[in-house]
């Protein structure tokens, strides 16, 4: 069978920085990060499975402050995807199409990513 | 790399692009996207229960057949999506044929490495302690 080289996708440079354009990127560079954030996971349980030795060395690691901060970055990209996803959802239900609707999803999603991201920290490991 | 029409693109006899993959990939994605909106709160309570536990409490909580499976499917689920996700990323952006293959490869390898080592982990754990 022969194959066709993809459709050339427009670089960012293309275009004019608008808040659903802008939330759009931030989708797709959230679930990039966690696409690599998987092996944060992976390793946890890796280690987990090889004993207490291996899970102080990560323990070290990840409960250090560079650690830590990847870790809460991990935690704003999960929160950001989750409800980016929710909105795409929605929008492929062909709903909220609107320019409230657009607007609406795209600055709530951000504002909720942060909000989840600060509530899950400070309930779980602040305070 | 020849240069493609937007007619080439637009019509359909031309059968442009992977039709049964992208249709799969399409439904899938917003599948376990759904999915996965639900295992984040299984997560939070996962990551929340063996942050900073030993082994032997891993093992406990993931001998828990619900706790084990529910978790096992959610890693398969997560690992579907992200490769649909990076393979939409790699076609977008990655436009010599040949880099283009060998990313889309890569990708495969590196979803399921990440799947099935976490998968033998969990089973480690939850099995022979």
């Amino acid at each position: 069978m022969p194959t066709h080289p993809r459709p050339l996708s427009p670089h960012l440079s293309a275009y004019r920085f608008t808040l659903t354009m802008t939330m759009s990127v931030v989708h797709r560079a959230t679930g990039m990060a966690l696409y690599a954030a998987t092996v944060l996971l992976a390793l946890w349980f890796i280690a987990g499975a090889f004993g207490d030795g291996a899970l102080d060395v990560v323990h070290l690691i990840y409960g250090s402050w560079i650690g830590q901060i990847i870790l809460f970055l991990a935690t704003w990209s999960l929160f950001q995807h989750l409800v980016g996803g929710i909105a795409h959802l929605f929008w492929d239900f062909g709903s909220g199409f609107s320019r409230e609707g657009r607007f609406g999803w795209s600055g709530a999603t951000f504002i909720a990513g942060i909000v989840l991201t600060l509530l899950a920290w400070a309930v779980f490991v602040w305070f | 790399m020849s240069d493609i029409s937007q007619k080439t693109i637009a019509t359909p006899t031309t059968h442009y692009g992977a039709a049964k993959a992208s249709t799969w990939g399409f439904i899938i994605q917003r599948v376990t996207g759904a999915l996965n909106v639900v295992f984040t709160v299984f997560f939070i309570y996962l990551v929340v229960r063996l942050a900073r536990a030993g082994s032997d409490t891993m093992s406990d909580i993931l001998g828990n057949p619900l706790v084990l499976i529910v978790t096992a499917v959610m890693i398969i689920s997560v690992a579907l999506h992200m490769r649909i996700g990076m393979r939409d990323v790699i076609e977008d952006y990655v436009h010599s044929e040949k880099l283009n293959r060998l990313c889309l490869l890569l990708n495969t390898l590196f979803t399921v490495i990440v799947a099935l080592a976490t998968l033998a982990a969990l089973a480690k754990l939850a099995f022979w302690g």
